[in-house]
């Protein structure tokens, strides 16, 4: 397989390739390579935290634990427990740079932003987290109506607290809206019908789903035209009759995955294979064998989401922060948190990413983190920030990011490189023909220069 | 020769065959022809205490719910024989008196949104509660009107939804001299110098050499512009008295930017409100105050109009905590010099109404302040950045 269709795959497929596995994959089939990646994306491993200290409040309810602990104690244990959310993040962000399973975790990290969801509760939201990952690749209809189930879901789509009495339609908005068919398919009335098919939907203390009979709406509802008891499964499975279903994610998945510009005959192909079974291997598999998906067009178009870029960084030079809350300040300020996304419609990507502060942020970031490189520029404060706390970042004028860098793996990687082999290693996209002239007119120093230098012309934004 | 004489004819001779066209368009543009006024748009973040800011000193109903947190009819200064300021809301209450600020009360939307994040999208895109826009409504006036990225300054290092249009941004910056420097890096500037080509097209790699072209650019005009002034008021000395100072000296410097924003953190007062919402109030108030003297001294107030807002207000009845919890419809300010309607514009909250949260119902819909102000301020067609028609209402 071609050097550059392999860089292509491993971009979209994962978060870029290191010059040593080329060498290993270019003389194999497509095939061959398609194989072995989908293969090493078979084992699941889950992310896990060691959350021990916190058991109390997976078993108890909050009101026998302020009475058992006292609230001050209580609240700080609490308190303690919703940073650890913070350390789950570090932990993703970690998992990323790992070279293993990357398609699984690319998938986890495409469905997390499908099924958008946020929450403070570190049990639930890191069982969330798994859920996601253990069926990245498996079929869709079991991941929709396992995060249906799952009890931070519940909670940020208002699940919980619809009750047959008073429903609320929150989660079967947001489920057709966002999660299946988009906007403009469903009728306002469809949404009254299928909420109440959730009502009585909640969960356990330690997050397991509990159907709370008494809450739920055993009767009749007409939804898409059909009548009968439903229940929620059943509204999920009547929404997954509907082509308009798989074509509404297999959109999503060729924007990306393949190209922020829609091909209407690539869609309507991977559409179809789609909507057979739901089966998500199938659906990548397909995509990563097509023809067109090699296609020039196809190659360098996307701009690097900030998650990207960062990794894709590390990869090449690998990096360990010194302080761990340094890297949640690259993520807010070229916003992408993960764990923490601002609303239930997810990061919108793209072009949306790009303005005139978070580009000159993501040009300078290989500079930033691996070449101690100052910037200037402070995150702003959150909603529930006192005044003080809301602008205390203000004092520290000069942002160092504080890394250790592992320069000998680059060295000994890409020791023997020329400055062009450099330059198509870590470039994919097309380069402007200018700044391919001033590449040519740069004097390389060396490859580690030259490395900084090229993460930090706009192409190296594209993958 | 001078330095400065020296980089204005090189860069005259090699605009002739360097300077790629696209740069010069933007350094050319001129906004001017949208007029002088300026629009100031201020977020008190974290969702202040409207019933406590601007006091219905004489409703039972009112200390029946805040035992704890009520401001007492003796604390405040009374403005009608209904309604009072809290005293650190002195300097409003000086502007009130003046004729220079509007209140308008009970502001919101249908089906309230009680999360920060979620309602603040909906202030700043101007969507109804259940649709998500991802542009703000300023982002669309820059991008339909101003059509030069600084036509819409945040003052902050990250740009809020509020600022952000469909292919067009605003420009985000606390310092222009910081901004100026970042994007001077040499190693960009050598990038930019090598441009030759007018990168018009609408594919990503052409829209990110357009970005980084109109952010040296908008970052040069925004600097040089803003340094002929320096403001010689004292501000308060916290990081609020600076945006205040900066966006002076941006109007002042006569920029031509027309709508500027900037948020004040810390009001999300769940607990230990009394005392944190006194400091807060003040530390607002009296920077607006040196801000108003500053465009009034430099004859600019009347070309300025200033709104500020929360995402929501809080609930009527206080919690444990001796603070409140989120609510719904909330005051806000509009300040001016010309205001067609000062004081109070309509009825102060209905106490006994409430929401079945137990929260203030909206009366005014917020996006008809927003219509109002683009059509009688900016003179600009609402409905085009609306998408919709509302009610426009006389206070300017």
């Amino acid at each position: 397989m071609k050097q550059r269709h392999i860089q292509h795959l491993y971009w979209r497929a994962g978060f870029g390739i290191g010059v040593k596995k080329i060498d290993q994959l270019k003389s194999k089939s497509k095939n061959e390579i398609i194989k072995d990646l989908f293969h090493d994306a078979s084992k699941v491993n889950l992310l896990q935290l060691d959350l021990s200290e916190f058991d109390l409040i997976k078993n108890k309810s909050s009101k026998a634990l302020k009475i058992e602990m006292g609230e001050e104690a209580y609240r700080k244990l609490r308190q303690k427990s919703q940073r650890k959310v913070r350390d789950l993040n570090y932990a993703w962000l970690e998992r990323l740079t790992e070279p293993s399973s990357v398609l699984r975790e690319k998938m986890t990290l495409f469905w997390s932003n499908v099924f958008v969801c946020r929450d403070n509760h570190i049990f639930h939201i890191q069982h969330f987290n798994n859920t996601l990952r253990k069926n990245s690749l498996g079929n869709f209809r079991v991941l929709v109506k396992t995060i249906a189930k799952e009890a931070s879901m519940s909670k940020y789509l208002n699940n919980r607290q619809n009750r047959k009495k008073s429903p609320n339609e929150n989660f079967a908005r947001e489920l057709m809206e966002l999660f299946t068919l988009g906007i403009g398919n469903y009728t306002e009335q469809d949404i009254k019908e299928a909420a109440r098919a959730f009502t009585g939907w909640s969960f356990k203390l330690n997050g397991d789903f509990v159907l709370r009979e008494k809450q739920h709406d055993a009767g009749v509802k007409t939804f898409f035209d059909k009548s009968g008891y439903f229940g929620g499964d059943d509204i999920i499975d009547l929404i997954l009759e509907k082509k308009q279903c798989a074509r509404f994610i297999c959109d999503k998945v060729y924007r990306y995955f393949v190209n922020p510009i829609v091909d209407q005959r690539h869609l309507d192909e991977i559409t179809t294979i789609f909507f057979k079974d739901y089966d998500i291997n199938n659906l990548m598999l397909y995509i990563f064998n097509a023809k067109w998906f090699y296609n020039d067009e196809n190659i360098g178009v996307k701009i690097k989401s900030p998650v990207e870029l960062l990794v894709g960084i590390r990869r090449v030079v690998p990096v360990t922060f010194t302080k761990k809350n340094q890297l949640n300040y690259l993520q807010k300020m070229m916003g992408q948190v993960l764990l923490y996304p601002e609303n239930v419609s997810g990061w919108k990507g793209g072009k949306n990413w790009i303005d005139s502060n978070t580009l000159m942020f993501r040009m300078k970031l290989a500079s930033l983190i691996l070449n101690d490189a100052v910037i200037n520029l402070e995150e702003k404060g959150a909603f529930e920030d006192s005044f003080n706390k809301y602008y205390n970042k203000e004092r520290k004028k000069n942002k160092y990011i504080k890394t250790i860098k592992n320069w000998d793996f680059f060295t000994k990687n890409h020791l023997n490189l020329k400055p062009n082999e450099l330059r198509d290693l870590l470039i994919v996209s097309k380069l402007d023909k200018d700044t391919a002239v001033l590449l040519e007119e740069l004097r390389v120093a060396s490859n580690k220069d030259y490395c900084i230098q090229l993460m930090s012309i706009p192409e190296y934004q594209l993958c | 020769m001078k330095r400065r004489d020296f980089i204005k004819r090189s860069s005259l001779a090699s605009g002739l065959f360097f300077v790629p066209n696209f740069i010069k368009n933007i350094e050319n543009e001129s906004i001017n022809n949208l007029g002088f006024k300026k629009l100031v748009i201020i977020q008190l973040s974290g969702g202040n205490d409207g019933l406590n800011s601007i006091i219905p000193y004489t409703n039972d109903v009112y200390y029946k719910n805040r035992p704890q947190i009520s401001i007492k009819k003796n604390n405040l200064i009374k403005a009608t024989d209904e309604l009072g300021f809290h005293k650190s809301l002195a300097p409003l209450k000086n502007l009130y008196d003046q004729g220079y600020l509007s209140i308008i009360n009970n502001v919101g939307y249908p089906n309230p949104n009680r999360s920060h994040f979620r309602s603040t999208d909906i202030w700043q895109t101007g969507s109804d509660t259940n649709e998500y826009l991802d542009t703000g409504w300023l982002g669309r006036y820059i991008e339909k009107y101003g059509k030069i990225p600084y036509s819409g300054i945040e003052i902050d290092d990250s740009l809020s939804l509020i600022m952000k249009g469909k292919k067009m941004n605003g420009i985000a910056t606390k310092n222009p001299r910081t901004l100026f420097t970042n994007t001077q890096t040499p190693y960009f500037k050598k990038v930019l110098k090598y441009q030759s080509d007018q990168h018009l097209s609408e594919h990503n790699l052409g829209y990110l050499y357009k970005t980084m072209i109109e952010a040296r650019s908008s970052a040069k005009y925004i600097y040089e512009t803003s340094k002929t002034y320096k403001s010689n008021l004292e501000y308060p000395k916290n990081p609020f008295g600076k945006q205040l100072k900066t966006t002076a000296e941006f109007i002042n410097s006569h920029l031509e930017s027309k709508v500027y924003y900037a948020s004040m953190g810390g009001f999300d007062t769940h607990a230990n409100q009394f005392n944190r919402q006194d400091r807060l109030l003040s530390t607002f108030s009296s920077a607006m105050d040196v801000f108003v003297k500053d465009l009034k001294q430099n004859n600019t107030f009347k070309d300025t109009l200033i709104l500020v807002f929360s995402e929501f207000g809080r609930r009527v009845q206080q919690n444990g905590a001796g603070g409140t919890d989120h609510g719904a419809a909330n005051n806000v300010y509009i300040i001016g010099e010309n205001l067609k309607k000062n004081g109070f514009y309509n009825n102060a909250p209905d106490l006994l109404s409430l929401d079945k949260n137990g929260d203030l119902i909206h009366t005014v819909d917020f996006r008809s302040i927003y219509a109002s102000i683009l059509d009688k301020w900016l003179e600009v067609d609402d409905v085009s950045i609306l998408n919709k028609t509302f009610r426009k209402l006389d206070f300017i």
